[in-house]
């Protein structure tokens, strides 16, 4: 695999090759963005290493112009640069991953295998073709049960051949490949290194003709049924270490199949992002017929719906901020609430970010981690007892709603404490200590927003789930009621359901975060 | 633990993909997809699964149509059958308990975790 790494910083760029050497890749370098752009024009690369800030052409002007002249090689970008946007700009420009300086090594050298595997024809960590098994994780190389003790060059070599099994390569597609354009290396290097490679390979039992000559096209791996040459599943995968305990085995098991269970991840995602962003291109339609006065019940169904797939399907990828996003819009627009006009503005602004969200996510890193409840069998919740009740402390100067809303609240578990004078907030707090606060913004006397920021200044409270419940919907008010400090933000006219689930949703998210 | 036949039903072509996977990988059962309820019927009809997972929210034929017609059904009444959902109030999950389904399994969820969520369940003993 060659690399290309287009940075300016001598010494970032000396530890960087050094490191890279080690894992087997040639690299070449450049030490300015003309010159980034000179090599990647000229040779072939498996990938670019592009730092930002360069001399004489940038690094996001770099990476447009690549992309724009038709280069569809993975590109990574390092910089110092942490800010949102500035990731943003270099993901737009066309870079495939963005990793800030400084990092952590093995995290580095780790995306760039991920990165590698993605252009290959076999994009999974483990290789297997017919007894040779090679891991690109941990650079073990297996023929049958036998380890094999390779050179970087010669490692390089098998794994080029094994990752496209079917295909005869060429000395030049070779030495392009492996070596760098400083090693001026000629065919008969690759001879050398072929011939030893085949030594280590028949010095453990392999045929000698494994890595067999065609002549005049080049060397290619002769392995009788090519249709084994796949991922082994976790059941079959060799031994890695010999002489490994069960305990120990079964470990390395549970890490393989997770390992391959990110990689599906990452490949399906990959299948399905579009059609998750067809999913909030429908959500969108349906809040301009809202916004127009226009929606109707099979609309709002049919948006609610796919809100509730999204949930789901982004949950199960380990998204878990943008499936947060789209469980508050499957909440909003379940269809047994009537809609006003006026919310669709904030629920676009939900839409925005999942939007965002989905669009920004080009891989799955993490597996997803469950938080949520777990699975249960019926029998066992009839005979539950039932939870303690939440309580709340409603502060609203609308009398009408403060008689109500607890009454309406009840069934679903919550004893609600009202106070339609603010002035008293601080000893009603203090001798009650609500579960959860709901404010209103604006009240005679004292806002909500100073209650709230008052809150988050004193230590016991710092950390009580604070929703704010207003009838204003503008999207300067949601910011600034999230600037100082709400937790979530509801608009009036809500049902008692909606309030109900927005609740505990934030109580469970607040109970998995301290667990 | 004896190779298990399972029926997913989804609409969602990745949550089917996900699940197979899982329950392949981590307990080698054989799993059969289907994308709506009334494919989900017909399969379930012919290929006998030990159970079927069914989601809840599909467009046309929902979960629970799908599960009432699985019960009028003397070829299907028998198979356990498990709820997919995203849904996690507690006033859906007594609607869902109300029809007698078996279990309820809560989107997001780790699909190598899947089959012994499923086995927890069903008391399915390895």
């Amino acid at each position: 695999m060659r690399i290309l790494v287009v940075e300016d910083d001598e010494i970032f760029r000396t530890l960087l090759t050094q490191r890279l050497n080690v894992e087997c890749y040639a690299i070449d370098v450049a030490k300015d963005g003309v010159q980034g752009w000179e090599y990647a024009s000229t040779y072939e690369y498996d990938l670019l290493i592009l730092d930002l800030v360069l001399p004489k052409l940038d690094g996001i002007s770099l990476c447009q112009k690549l992309r724009h002249a038709g280069y569809t090689l993975p590109i990574l970008m390092l910089t110092s640069q942490d800010t949102s946007t500035a990731k943003i700009m270099g993901l737009d420009a066309g870079a495939d991953d963005y990793m800030v300086k400084p990092f952590d090594e093995p995290e580095l050298i780790a995306r760039i295998r991920a990165l590698l595997r993605r252009g290959s024809s076999n994009p999974l960590p483990t290789v297997i073709c017919g007894p040779l098994s090679l891991n690109s994780s941990t650079h073990e190389v297996f023929y049958g049960e036998m380890a094999l003790t390779l050179t970087a060059k010669e490692y390089a070599l098998l794994e080029m051949m094994m990752r496209d099994s079917h295909h005869v390569f060429g000395s030049d597609e070779i030495l392009e490949s492996l070596w760098s354009s400083e090693e001026f290396p000629v065919d008969a290097t690759v001879r050398s290194h072929m011939r030893r490679l085949r030594n280590k390979l028949t010095a453990v039992g392999a045929p000698p003709d494994l890595i067999a000559t065609s002549h005049g096209r080049g060397y290619y791996l002769k392995i009788l049924d090519l249709s084994t040459s796949t991922i082994a599943p976790a059941r079959e995968t060799p031994n890695l270490v010999t002489g490994n305990s069960p305990i120990e085995q079964s470990k390395s098991n549970e890490l393989t199949q997770q390992t391959q269970y990110l990689e599906l991840l990452n490949d399906t995602w990959q299948k399905h992002r579009s059609t998750c962003l067809e999913r909030v291109e429908l959500i969108r339609s349906t809040l301009d017929s809202l916004h127009l006065g226009q929606l109707t019940s099979p609309i709002q169904a049919e948006a609610y719906r796919a809100a509730h797939t999204l949930v789901g399907t982004l949950g199960t990828f380990g998204l878990d901020h943008a499936m947060r996003l789209a469980r508050n819009l499957d909440q909003e627009l379940h269809p047994d609430l009537y809609l006003e006009p006026y919310q669709a503005e904030f629920f676009r602004s939900f839409l925005n970010q999942l939007q965002q969200q989905i669009e920004q996510t080009l891989y799955i890193e993490n597996l997803p981690t469950m938080v949520e409840d777990r699975p249960q069998a019926i029998e066992d919740s009839k005979s539950k007892p039932l939870q303690p009740e939440i309580r709340v402390l409603m502060v609203d100067n609308d009398p009408f709603f403060l008689e109500t809303f607890p009454q309406y609240l009840k069934p679903y578990g919550f004893q609600v404490l009202t106070l339609n004078d603010p002035r008293q907030f601080w000893s009603v707090l203090e001798s009650n200590h609500p579960d959860v606060l709901i404010l209103d913004i604006q009240m005679p006397q004292i806002n909500g927003f100073e209650l709230c920021q008052g809150l988050r200044s004193v230590d016991p409270w710092q950390k009580i789930p604070v929703m704010f419940l207003s009838a204003d919907s503008k999207a300067e008010t949601q910011h600034k009621a999230f600037s100082v400090g709400a937790d979530d933000y509801l608009c009036k006219p809500i049902t008692a359901e909606s309030l109900s689930d927005r609740i505990h949703n934030r109580l469970q998210r607040i109970h998995s975060i301290m667990n | 633990m004896s190779e298990k036949c399972i029926l997913i039903i989804d609409d969602e072509e990745s949550i089917q993909t996900v699940v197979e996977f899982g329950l392949k990988m981590t307990a080698g059962w054989e799993v059969i997809s289907a994308s709506s309820g009334n494919e989900g019927i017909s399969r379930a009809q012919a290929d006998h699964p030990d159970m079927i997972l069914l989601d809840v929210m599909m467009p046309e034929m929902d979960g629970l149509a799908t599960f009432r017609a699985l019960q009028l059904n003397d070829q299907t009444r028998s198979i356990p059958v498990i709820f997919l959902t995203a849904k996690a109030q507690a006033s859906e999950k007594r609607l869902f308990n109300e029809t007698g389904v078996n279990g309820i399994i809560t989107k997001p969820f780790n699909a190598l975790e899947l089959a012994q969520q499923i086995c927890k369940v069903l008391n399915w003993t390895e």
